[in-house]
């Protein structure tokens, strides 16, 4: 399978001078549920928001269908997030809109300055999201306010907002953190089911190793900026997680 | 375990320490007293006592006063409906100006999206010091001298008070949004203003109305007086009872203000009731 994003040797800075991430290297192939694993502050995070440069890298290149993406100027790098959706651990939504306009949100890339004024998005993007919403059962929640929704609806309701953007890659941002156990193992098989069903490839921070080697294809390892490991998730022991979490300087 | 005799020493020093540091501050403490009070004494010395006209006041002039705007002069009531309908007007125009102009003002004072960094977010503080340090009769006979007597001037002067109030707030409001949503925003590809109207504007809303409601209340507190400079409204009506000495017509003209006041706060009450 070709690799549809190729990051090289990305380096993030943040300004009080600590470096974040110190040259990492990985591949995503278009068929890959890759999960990116490892303890709080190894840079994850920071990783995944350079791919939509979210976060501003300080160096590297970062290849999306083999276009570098930190070249692109302001507006053709919106034009480039259209075909990367994204979801969020805290979700993001716009508590105060419905669910179909939060859905909705998701074609702004698609939808000129005037008419998202109005919210006039086209017959097509509406049946669309209403399609969607269908997809991940909140077809009878659509009028709620996002704000009545419980967190794993609302989850869902981001899923259908990336879904709606028609991506090519979906970067998802520990998607089950601020959820129950039971609730983030459905989140976890939705994104999984649906990332087959629209042919897209998934790249996941997610700190759950147990939920990273079930639902993952492939594993990357991140230690404070280094990559210490890239594989299949059954090449996983307890040495490699040891390596990865440093248990042994506890 | 008991403490050792060594310790024991310890403690009894430390709290010396202590007892000798609160007696010092005891002593800084009355001191300061002593200070606020001749202050405050020579203050009412030095403005009250000295500079009033002391054989003007007796008692039987004050009650002569109060005697006076006890004959409240009802006949004038008629006159005063129709400065009663344009204060509330005025206040109410000069809100809505105040909300319009508010709105570019909060944009460039907010420091998280002012357009052009730190210069445009200072000149947008600016803006908001200057529209709120300066007082509503002050811009009204500003306005009086630019465009004339009239209901006009006041709408304007009131307009341009309200900036600072409600863009400060609003602003306030915009830079402590949840980051969340902007960031989805920016993430579904979509240019600055729509991250500026689905990110930042859906959270401060409620915010934003209930300060125009708050500032609307206050408003038509400051419309009764606009007419003291020639501005329009019931402030005109109380201007000419008091040059004419009718202190019935007075003390009618204040008691329509207070109902329009009463009126103007179950308004506001009911509406930020309905909104919020």
């Amino acid at each position: 399978m070709s690799a549809i994003l190729e990051v090289r040797d990305l380096r993030v800075r943040y300004s009080a001078g600590k470096e974040v991430l110190k040259g990492i290297n990985f591949t995503v192939r278009s068929d890959d549920f890759l999960a990116i694993i490892g303890p709080s502050g190894s840079g994850k995070s920071t990783l995944i928001r350079c791919v939509n440069r979210l976060v501003e890298p300080n160096a590297g290149e970062i290849l999306f269908e083999g276009r570098d993406l930190l070249r692109l100027g302001e507006s053709e790098m919106r034009a480039a997030r259209r075909n990367i959706g994204m979801i969020f651990q805290e979700f993001n939504l716009i508590e105060r809109l419905s669910v179909i306009d939060n859905v909705l949100t998701g074609r702004l890339g698609y939808t000129g300055t005037w008419r998202s004024l109005f919210r006039a998005y086209t017959r097509d993007d509406i049946r669309n999201a209403i399609r969607l919403l269908d997809r991940v059962g909140l077809i009878e929640h659509l009028d709620k306010r996002a704000d009545q929704l419980s967190g794993g609806q609302r989850q869902r309701v981001g899923i259908a907002r990336a879904l709606i953007q028609d991506p090519k890659m979906l970067l998802v941002d520990e998607p089950t953190s601020s959820l129950d156990p039971k609730i983030a193992r459905e989140v976890m098989g939705l994104i999984r089911e649906i990332a087959r069903e629209f042919g897209v490839p998934v790249l996941c921070n997610i700190h759950d190793v147990n939920l990273a080697l079930e639902y993952c294809t492939r594993v990357i390892g991140l230690q404070d900026g280094i990559k210490r490991f890239d594989g299949a998730p059954a090449e996983i022991d307890k040495r490699v997680l040891a390596d990865i979490y440093a248990m042994e300087t506890l | 375990m008991r403490a050792g005799a060594a310790d024991l020493t310890a403690y009894d020093l430390h709290a010396d320490q202590i007892s000798a540091w609160r007696n010092r501050s005891r002593r800084m403490r009355y001191g300061t007293y002593f200070m606020v009070a001749a202050l405050i004494a020579w203050s009412v010395e030095a403005i009250v006592i000295g500079d009033t006209d002391w054989d003007r006041i007796s008692w039987a002039s004050m009650f002569k006063s109060a005697r006076q705007f006890m004959d409240v002069d009802f006949s004038i009531l008629g006159s005063l409906l129709t400065p009663a309908i344009e204060t509330a007007l005025m206040a109410t125009l000069g809100t809505l100006l105040g909300l319009v102009l508010a709105v570019p003002v909060a944009w460039l004072g907010a420091a998280n999206i002012s357009p052009l960094g730190k210069s445009s977010y200072a000149f947008g503080r600016a803006l908001m010091t200057m529209s709120r340090s300066v007082h509503e009769l002050v811009w009204a006979l500003i306005f009086v001298a630019a465009v004339g007597l009239g209901a006009l001037a006041g709408v304007l002067a009131m307009g341009i008070r309200s900036i600072g109030f409600i863009s400060k707030t609003v602003a306030e409001a915009i830079e402590d949004v949840n980051p969340g949503p902007v960031e989805a925003m920016r993430a579904v590809g979509a240019n600055r203003f729509q991250v500026l109207l689905f990110g930042i504007l859906p959270q401060v809303i409620p915010v934003f109305i209930g300060n125009v409601i708050f500032e609307w209340d206050v408003n038509i507190r400051r419309s009764t007086i606009m007419g003291l400079v020639g501005a329009g409204g019931l402030g005109l009506a109380l201007h000419r009872q008091m040059s004419a000495y009718n202190y019935g017509g007075v003390a009618t003209v204040l008691l329509v203000i207070l109902l329009l006041i009463i009126a103007g706060e179950i308004a506001s009450y009911l509406a930020r009731r309905a909104v919020i």
